[in-house]
């Protein structure tokens, strides 16, 4: 199918093989054998990685026009509409900062307990960087790692919200060790006025910038489609009436909220270590059960979360 | 699923080989149909990954898109699409004919199964109403294209029409294989029933064509092997291209995404060509052309629609368009009945089964017959039948033979003797206007006659409201169909 | 442990257990005579790997594109405390404002027990307190399959309005201007009245849970969620009365070789060195029910398919019915070329006979290649 004169032959025959593989891997996993088919995956990516290898040579070989030659008619030309070399990805940039710092900057924009991808969303808008949200993810681990290592060590970490009820970490939620445990802790509607909160954060950020980006428009648009009476679509939308919307739903929910989490912000700061008042506890202690032994550090680590 | 087809179904299993259950082709199949072979990512409403497509067996076309998630290529595949599908319909229209005759041919389109019907009818709905300028703009031809396909997706309903056919329905419809109606719509499996290759038998080949491996499905979804262990690695050599502003690798990884997918792509498009090759081979039944005449008249009609400026087909039917189109279709069902087993004896005996319809050998016969009981003498011919065949009919019943569709018989006497029965019919219509009836519009005796209960009368359609007295109980007059801007630049991620 | 317990793990043998959920119940409860599929189900057995070994592998896995399309819907719809989800519900149920609570019943300790966080969704979801919840996220629910209790633990949320409660089902199947897949509608239809049958026993209460499940779909080509009501009732009362025709699974044991077992004989890299045809022998040692059906629902399909060659069930539920019952296509076929019918099939054979007539009458002679 494929003629590239200089080194057609080892190109076809790993052209062969790689099919070949490709078929030996999925007959593996169909049979459920795992052992095989990560023998054979193995294989097959080195087999495609030489093909590549080959096939760059070939074309360096023709003086780099085989690309377009030496595809016969299988392949679309290099450059073709819509097929152009240089990506999205590109424009793509990353931040100089460290990830942990960055996390930072969007928390601290938000003022409230978020997940990866709001996050990384929120930091796209208004920092003009993004992040895979897989990093993040594994962000909490390496703070918790850190701060058992030497604790306190560091201005703040990036830590997690906990759960009202049982104190342990909020699935998927990050926050940052300076803010007050009440912030941090999750009760029944804090979702919701955490969300409302977060908002009003954005709409102000929004306001506050001459020529918003975008993505900032668009973070402020996926808000206001879930607050009654923020904006009617997307093409009139604007901040303060998001904001307004946001504060008059938040005076529904505020002070049933701020019960839940008064209530269980004293119940940590009674019951949990220092390490559990920042990354959850992995003992259950339901609400209402006997407060345990104050830890010893309390004292401290609540002054280090103030610094 | 009848008695006799069930028994097909027995015979094949017993057997090793698909049965006829068919003597002609009742569907019209063209010289030169366009085959569409199309594959969509998984998990996704309509997102076009590949396509194999083409009117000719040794020249498939393919459309690929490298990054099915993207927008823009979506429309770049629906844009090739439509360069390739407008050019064949093209192909029919380049003289007009009269305004009262439609067009001496229609373009017929080909997919493997229902869900490449499915695809056709989402594809066409999520670009015909793409506007060609201004935000989110899309080449011309895109709606044009969108507004075809849901054309023919929409034909489909119509259960006489040929103009888009799914082929594994087709064949099934014709051959009974060993195995259930469910395995029956893996196209591979299917054909090796029918045709197996040299040296297997049915059931072999069909276990052969069951493994994903070997035979891909035929679309639109993919094999989940191969989109675990080829796709995705396709997709991110081209990302990890693209991302490292790579040319000559992101060239290299289109090449082997393309060919990864060719290898999905060729076994079906293969298949298709000898199913159309098997079905050729069937005489066509009688009743075909005057069907085809119909679609030819649907596709000469959005053509003019087309031309006109007509607007693109709406989101969803008014009450009164929907209630007549099913009773439009309901109708069509039934004469489409009556035409296959008129045209086809196998589809008859179905019918003779069940005592609907009984053939036999002409015993007795008054061709001169004259019923003298009114004021004027009336020719009334009448033959005596005799069948082995149960007869349900009773005297004073209708009946009509295939052979002589204008003319009735009806029921005088049934008697029965032995395995036999013997039916006197008396003959009206269809002998032309003397009183001696024109040679050979009166079976003779020694003459094999079919007759049956079932008729091709054409039935009035029921009465709707005109569209603009829609009652309020169903919705009221929907308003006139507008595209509006939200149909234009409705979201496709 | 008891008796049941003990046979059943060692049916098992040294595999993880699989948990049921509301496929795998829909599944059963499909077709309530196969012996083999409720015993395989109650003891958790791996009917995948089963059938792989065993030289049948399944004919469906999944495709990774689908997957991950469907958890990011799911992760979306419900982000930020459910925030899409909420606005749709509010408009779908007309929910107060002030109801927007979402609670998380997911697993707090990861060696909580099934049976402990079933007691707790029970207490958070029976709370006193009228304003405690709206939308429950993660409950672990059970059911009674086969006289046993089987733990479903649903990516579902359950919603309460006004003391009533509602399940809400997230698929990522598109809704085309108000139309979807109707064989993924059904699916999700008998999957949610899985749910809201295991719910009300959850409850112990009928009224408490509402008939209509909300399922929440993409709409169009887009990613927006939109909400639609299904009616389960029929649903509800087929579920029910296949779950009652599921036999007691003790009365299943009791019909198997005591020693008989499923185990793989897994090696230290989980590699199976137990003979395929040792497997084979034991799977074979309870009946199966094999209905073409199967071929979509059912790991073990393509073997139990096997076994049942040359039975007109194979060939489907409509030729059987078309043949009067009659089991084996030997059979229909020696009794449509004259063989003397036993006295209860008379009436088919004669209509077999007189159908085979036909055909031999009408069958043109074979031609090369379509015979």
């Amino acid at each position: 199918m494929r003629i590239v004169g200089l080194v057609a032959e080892p190109i076809e025959v790993l052209e062969r093989r790689i099919g070949q593989l490709r078929a030996a891997v999925r007959e593996a996993v169909l049979a459920g054998d795992k052992a095989r088919a990560r023998a054979v995956r193995a294989e097959l990516r080195q087999a495609e990685r030489s093909w590549e290898d080959a096939l760059a040579e070939a074309e360096a070989g023709a003086g780099g026009t085989a690309g377009a030659g030496g595809t016969a008619g299988t392949g679309p030309p290099p450059g073709a509409a819509g097929e152009g070399a240089a990506g999205e990805g590109a424009a793509e940039t990353a931040s100089l900062l460290p990830l942990r710092e960055q996390v930072y900057e969007a928390l601290s924009l938000l003022q409230v307990p978020a997940a990866p991808r709001l996050i990384a969303t929120v930091h796209e808008a208004f920092f003009a960087a993004t992040f895979p949200t897989t990093r993040v993810t594994s962000l909490r681990r390496d703070e918790e790692r850190s701060f058992r290592t030497a604790p306190f060590a560091r201005p703040y970490y990036i830590c997690a919200a906990l759960a009202a009820d049982y104190l342990s970490p909020s699935r998927g939620l990050l926050a940052v060790s300076t803010w007050p445990m009440e912030k941090r802790v999750i009760g029944s509607l804090s979702p919701r006025v955490d969300f409302l909160e977060a908002a009003i954060r954005v709409a102000e950020a929004i306001e506050r910038i001459p020529a918003p980006v975008p993505a900032a428009r668009r973070l402020l648009w996926r808000f206001a489609a879930s607050i009654p009476g923020a904006a009617a679509d997307a093409n009139h939308i604007q901040p303060d009436a998001v904001k307004q919307a946001a504060e008059a739903e938040l005076r529904v929910h505020k002070d049933a909220d701020n019960r839940t989490r008064r209530e269980a912000a004293a119940r940590a700061r009674r019951q949990l270590t220092d390490v559990e008042q920042l990354f959850g506890s992995r003992t259950l202690r339901p609400a209402g059960s006997v407060a345990g032994a104050g830890s010893a550090a309390g004292a401290d680590g609540e002054e280090a979360r103030r610094r | 699923m009848t008695l006799l087809t069930s028994l097909a179904r027995v015979l094949a299993a017993e057997t090793g080989r698909a049965q006829p259950i068919r003597a002609v082709r009742h569907v019209h199949l063209s010289q030169r149909p366009l085959v569409f072979i199309p594959l969509q990512l998984a998990g996704e409403a309509c997102a076009p990954l590949a396509a194999m497509v083409g009117d000719d067996p040794g020249k498939p076309q393919m459309l690929t898109v490298y990054e099915p998630r993207d927008r823009t290529q979506r429309f770049d595949f629906a844009a090739g699409l439509a360069d390739i599908v407008l050019g064949y319909i093209d192909g029919y229209t380049t003289a007009d004919p009269a305004p009262d005759e439609p067009y001496p041919d229609a373009p017929q389109l080909l997919v493997p199964n229902g869900g490449g019907i499915t695809f056709t009818r989402l594809l066409g709905r999520s670009t015909r109403f793409r506007r060609t300028e201004g935000e989110y703009a899309v080449k011309r031809t895109v709606p044009l294209l969108g507004r075809w396909l849901s054309f023919y997706a929409e034909r489909t309903e119509a259960p006489a029409s040929a103009l888009l056919l799914p082929m594994t329905a087709v064949l099934a419809d014709h051959w009974a294989t060993g195995q259930s109606e469910a395995e029956d719509a893996n196209l591979a499996a299917l054909l090796g029933w029918i045709d197996p290759p040299d040296g297997m038998s049915g059931p072999q080949a069909a276990r052969a064509a069951e493994n994903p491996v070997c035979c891909p499905p035929a679309g639109p979804a993919t094999d989940p092997s191969f989109d675990n262990e080829v796709l995705s690695a396709r997709i991110g050599a081209i990302r990890a291209a693209r991302a490292a502003g790579d040319g000559a690798a992101l060239h290299r990884a289109q090449v082997a995404m393309k060919a990864a997918l060719a290898t999905q792509l060729e076994p079906t498009w293969k298949l298709m060509w000898r199913a159309v090759g098997l079905l050729r081979a069937l005489p066509e039944g009688d009743h075909v052309s005057g069907r085809w005449k119909v679609d030819r008249w649907a596709f000469t009609s959005h053509v003019r629609w087309l031309r006109d400026g007509g607007a693109p087909q709406p989101r969803r039917d008014g009450a009164v368009a929907a209630a007549r189109k099913l009773a439009v279709l309901e109708r069509e069902a039934q004469r489409l009945e009556v035409q296959r087993a008129y045209d086809d004896p196998l589809v008859m005996a179905e019918y003779r089964l069940t005592g609907e319809a009984f053939a036999g050998t002409v015993t007795e016969a008054d061709p001169a017959r004259l019923d003298t009981s009114g004021r004027r003498a009336k020719l009334r011919p009448r033959i005596g039948v005799e069948t082995g065949d149960e007869v349900l009919a009773q005297p004073g019943a209708k009946l009509t033979s295939p052979a002589r569709p204008n003319q009735d018989a009806l029921v005088i006497e049934v008697t029965r003797a032995g395995g036999r029965t013997r039916v006197l019919l008396e003959l009206e219509k269809g002998m032309g206007r003397s009183l001696t009836p024109a040679p050979g519009s009166v079976p003779a005796v020694g003459e094999r006659v079919t007759y049956t209960t079932l008729r091709d009368d054409f039935q009035q359609p029921p009465v709707f409201p005109a569209v603009e007295d829609t009652p309020w109980t169903h919705g009221g007059p929907p308003p006139a169909y507008v595209p509006a801007d939200e149909d234009a630049v409705e979201e496709w991620s | 442990m008891n008796l049941t317990e003990t046979r059943l793990a060692r049916l098992r043998g040294r595999a993880m257990p699989r948990n049921h959920d509301a496929r795998t119940i829909s599944a059963l409860a499909a077709n309530p005579g196969c012996a083999r599929r409720a015993l395989m189900d109650a003891a958790g057995a791996d009917k995948q790997k089963l059938a792989a070994h065993a030289g049948y592998p399944a004919p469906f896995g999944q495709s990774q594109f689908a997957i991950g399309r469907g958890n990011a819907f799911e992760t979306q719809v419900k982000a930020n405390g459910a925030a899409q989800l909420l606005t749709l519900l509010r408009g779908h149920l007309g929910l107060d404002i002030a109801e927007a609570h979402y609670t998380d019943l997911g697993a707090v300790g990861s060696n909580e027990s099934s049976e402990l966080r079933h007691i707790r969704t029970r207490q958070r979801l029976t709370a006193a307190d009228g304003h405690a919840g709206t939308m429950f996220d993660h409950p672990m629910l059970r059911l009674r399959v086969g006289g046993r209790y089987a733990y479903l633990e649903p990516d579902l949320i359950a919603c309460k309005l006004h003391g009533k409660f509602y399940v809400v089902e997230i698929k990522s199947f598109a809704v085309i201007d108000g139309q979807a897949d109707p064989a993924k509608v059904a699916a999700a239809a008998i999957q949610s009245a899985v749910y809201v049958l295991a719910l009300r026993d959850l409850l112990g209460d009928d009224e408490k849970v509402h008939h209509e499940a909300i399922l929440v779909c993409p709409e169009n080509f887009a990613n927006a969620p939109v909400a639609t009501g299904i009616d389960v009732r029929k649903q509800l009362t087929v579920l029910v009365r296949q779950l009652s025709r599921i036999a007691r699974i003790e009365d299943l044991l009791a019909t198997c070789p005591g020693d008989l077992t499923f185990d793989l004989d897994p090696d230290e890299n989980q590699v199976p060195r137990r003979p395929p045809e040792e497997l084979l022998a034991s799977i074979r040692k309870v009946a199966a029910n094999y209905v073409p059906e199967c071929l979509n629902t059912c790991e073990l399909c393509y073997l139990c398919r096997d076994e049942s060659q040359g039975t007109t069930g194979a060939l489907g539920r409509q030729v059987r019915e078309d043949l009067g019952g009659i089991e084996y296509t030997a059979q229909a076929l020696a009794l449509a070329a004259g063989q003397e019918p036993p006295p209860d099939r008379a009436e088919v054979a004669a209509v077999l006979v007189r159908a085979a007539k036909l055909r031999s009458e009408l069958r043109p002679a074979p031609r090369a290649g379509l015979s």
